[in-house]
């Protein structure tokens, strides 16, 4: 499909597009619609239509599985991480109150850190997916 | 009411799409057809948030929409012409395999 201008050239145009969105949807997610699964998808959709236009080869070389699999377990570590520096502090797992002085802050920056977290391992995740399906005939 | 209506007639044109993704006797009208009804869904994502009176939420789920749904329709082009979403080949490449 790499033959294919039209596709291409839209490719090109369009991924930077879709990038910039699932981050809107990421850090616009708590006054919006959004949140950090849905960022993750999106962004991991940028990455599919790159994989789909210029081939799993490519996409290989631009995310190597060594790094998703990496990123699958930080964003992981990130949620748990959270729920333990809260523990920590001397309150409940995953309790953000006790991550700031004041609650509301405590709450908003808790639940930003969470998301980033879910939509990092979401978004690996898709892509990992998407290789092993489309790139299964890969030499 | 305008709006209303509006909703009605695009809801009668995604009906009629779809009549043709169901009939379509080629691959290309079934994705021809489908990739109308998608288009068609974003406007009534759009219309509805004019209706619901919450414009800015749903512009922002029609946006997503009309973006995976470019993907989808390339997904589903390059399976039915390669019958496989990984390489990158062409099409003298699929003959000659």
């Amino acid at each position: 499909m790499i033959d294919n201008p039209v596709l291409r050239i839209i490719a090109k145009i369009i991924i930077p597009m879709i990038l910039l969105f699932a981050l809107y949807v990421q850090f616009h997610g708590d006054f919006g619609p959004g949140g950090g699964f849905q960022a993750g998808v999106i962004f991991a959709a940028g990455f599919i239509l790159y994989g789909l236009v210029f081939g799993t080869e490519s996409l290989r070389s631009a995310v190597p599985p060594a790094v998703l699999r990496l990123l699958i377990a930080v964003g992981l570590a990130l949620f748990a991480g959270v729920g333990v520096i809260t523990m920590l502090a001397g309150s409940d797992y995953l309790a953000y109150n006790a991550l700031s002085e004041d609650p509301i802050a405590g709450q908003h920056l808790g639940i930003l850190v969470v998301e980033f977290g879910v939509g990092v391992t979401v978004s690996a995740v898709m892509i990992t997916i998407f290789l092993a399906f489309a790139g299964r005939n890969d030499p | 009411m305008t709006l209303t209506v509006t909703l009605i007639a695009l809801l009668v044109t995604m009906a009629f799409a779809l009549i043709r993704a169901i009939k379509g006797p080629t691959v290309y009208d079934r994705i021809l057809a489908s990739n109308a009804l998608g288009t068609k869904t974003v406007l009534m994502i759009a219309v509805l948030g004019f209706v619901v009176g919450d414009p800015e939420l749903y512009i922002d789920i029609a946006l997503m929409y009309v973006l995976i749904g470019f993907i989808g329709t390339v997904a589903v082009l390059k399976v039915s012409e390669f019958g496989n979403l990984g390489q990158p080949q062409s099409h003298t490449d699929a003959e000659d395999t």
